[in-house]
């Protein structure tokens, strides 16, 4: 008895407990005609739950249609950025990080000359929660495991199956802040902030050494000219692209 | 036997042992301690952490401070014109002011109108090679940064003289510090004594003794500004703005 618990029992309820949990995807049926880039992710037409009540600055919950669209999978990585800007230069094991430090036009150019444009917020929000308004792309909530460093430690694009959204997009809770191409405007918005920033979504925030990640419908925003180490991209286009 | 004129006997090595034996016993301020890092008995006139209202005093390694008389900027590395400036020197920049928030990473925050000079200044004066692509700041304290080149020459970093219309305090890095308010508050070095243009990238002090990053770029999260009784706020990363901070037009 004690051999099978020491050699069969408890090694299988290790290697279960162990396990990466999976996130459960909304089924997809692209319609006939549309081809799907591999680099990207059908998006279909609909209502999805966009804000959050709590949240002022969020339409708060409200039911928001989009038509269909396309969105990369993965945020655009160093490599992918050297092929659109020949002397930028990254170190050679950071090939699949993403790219960061590039303003708002920088990525705005990125995604033109690949035949996109850079997602509306509300179709980013959509990729990232799906239909069921959830908070978290993964649905369940956790502490972020980098805790106990103060700075930002962006990883692999496709590193994370285990937090990708419910159409399977990567890095909508993680990895780099990602320009979308709106406008942060809201409800009451003092005149001085009107068209002075864009909006950014799906990073990391942090008070001293806490990592947190932050909820599919936070909004941030910051300086179009900006250029952080914590601020990247992906593409969306609508329903043909390259 | 002798050595340097001294005779090597019994009464040499027990007179040796006898001052070996006191020097132990004896209390190291004796002997002029300079590293309190670890030690809570730092001597009052000190530069040490105090959180004063308004604006908190931090520094690594507590240390009387620079006396301007013996004290010396040296510029040097991958440079033309190596210089060593004094005090006086680098009042002959053009000055520049600025209202701008230190954030540090310890989550308060606060604010000072700066006087100071750019580091392009610097720049233009030594002409550093082209492959000079990183700065290394030395302090008087035996702190040490390191930057970017391109992040120094960002329009709101500064070279600081001054502080709230005064010359900076010894507690806030007299006679000369940097102010990057994009950095968090560690990357803001003080009593700055030599700046190296080099090659390749330096760690700093905080990333071989803490768990702070070597970029120190303010990430966004929360913060709790002094001068808002220290109540939470999001920041959204990069330099802080809050609701009631006017930004730079």
């Amino acid at each position: 008895m004690r051999y099978f618990l020491l050699v069969v029992f408890f090694p299988v309820i290790y290697c279960v407990s162990c396990g990466k949990e999976e996130v459960e995807q909304i089924e997809i049926h692209v319609p006939q005609g549309v081809t799907v880039p591999k680099d990207m992710v059908y998006i279909p037409s609909g209502q999805f739950i966009m804000g959050h009540p709590d949240e002022g600055t969020t339409l708060r919950g409200q039911k928001v249609s989009l038509e269909a669209f396309l969105i990369d999978r993965f945020e655009v990585t160093r490599q992918q950025f050297k092929h659109f800007e020949p002397d930028y230069n990254f170190e050679p094991n950071k090939a699949q990080f993403p790219v960061s430090m590039v303003t708002f036009e920088k990525a705005r150019e990125y995604c033109q000359w690949k035949g996109r444009r850079l997602p509306r917020e509300a179709e980013w929000e959509k990729a990232a929660r799906g239909t069921d308004g959830r908070k978290w792309p993964w649905r369940k909530y956790y502490e972020h495991p980098n805790n106990g460093f103060s700075g930002f430690l962006p990883e692999a694009v496709d590193r994370r199956k285990e937090w990708i959204s419910p159409y399977g997009v990567y890095g909508m809770g993680h990895n780099v802040w990602e320009w979308t191409s709106d406008w942060y405007i809201y409800d009451g918005i003092p005149g001085a902030d009107l068209n002075r920033f864009k909006v950014i979504r799906g990073g990391l925030s942090q008070t001293h050494t806490l990592i947190k990640f932050t909820p599919t419908y936070y909004r941030n925003r910051i300086e179009p000219t900006a250029h952080f180490n914590f601020i990247g991209f992906r593409c969306a286009c609508p329903m043909q692209c390259q | 036997m002798k050595i340097l004129g001294q005779k090597l006997d019994r009464r040499f090595f027990l007179s040796l042992f006898s001052l070996f034996a006191v020097a132990t016993f004896l209390p190291k301020r004796v002997f002029g301690k300079s590293d309190y890092r670890r030690d809570k008995n730092i001597p009052k006139q000190y530069i040490q952490n105090r959180d004063r209202p308004g604006f908190f005093i931090r520094s690594a390694n507590p240390f009387m401070g620079v006396d301007v008389n013996s004290w010396g900027l040296s510029i040097s590395g991958m440079v033309e014109n190596p210089v060593a400036l004094s005090y006086e020197d680098l009042f002959g920049f053009k000055s520049i002011s600025q209202i701008s928030r230190l954030k540090c990473v310890e989550c308060w925050s606060a604010t000072a109108k700066w006087e100071g000079f750019r580091f392009q200044e610097l720049i233009d004066r030594v002409k550093p090679d082209l492959q000079a692509k990183y700065i290394y700041f030395q302090s008087a304290d035996s702190y040490y940064e390191s930057f970017t080149l391109e992040e120094l020459v960002r329009p709101r970093v500064l070279m600081v003289l001054r502080m709230n219309g005064q010359p900076l305090s010894k507690d806030h890095g007299f006679p000369l510090r940097l102010i990057a308010p994009f950095k968090y508050g560690y990357k803001n070095v003080k009593y700055i004594t030599s700046i190296k243009f080099t090659d390749s990238r330096k760690r700093n002090y905080w990333s071989n003794h803490g768990p702070y990053s070597v970029d120190g770029t303010i990430q966004p999260g929360i913060d709790h500004p002094l001068d808002f009784r220290k109540k939470p706020l999001r920041i959204n990363g990069g330099e802080v703005f809050h609701p009631f901070d006017k930004r730079p037009s």
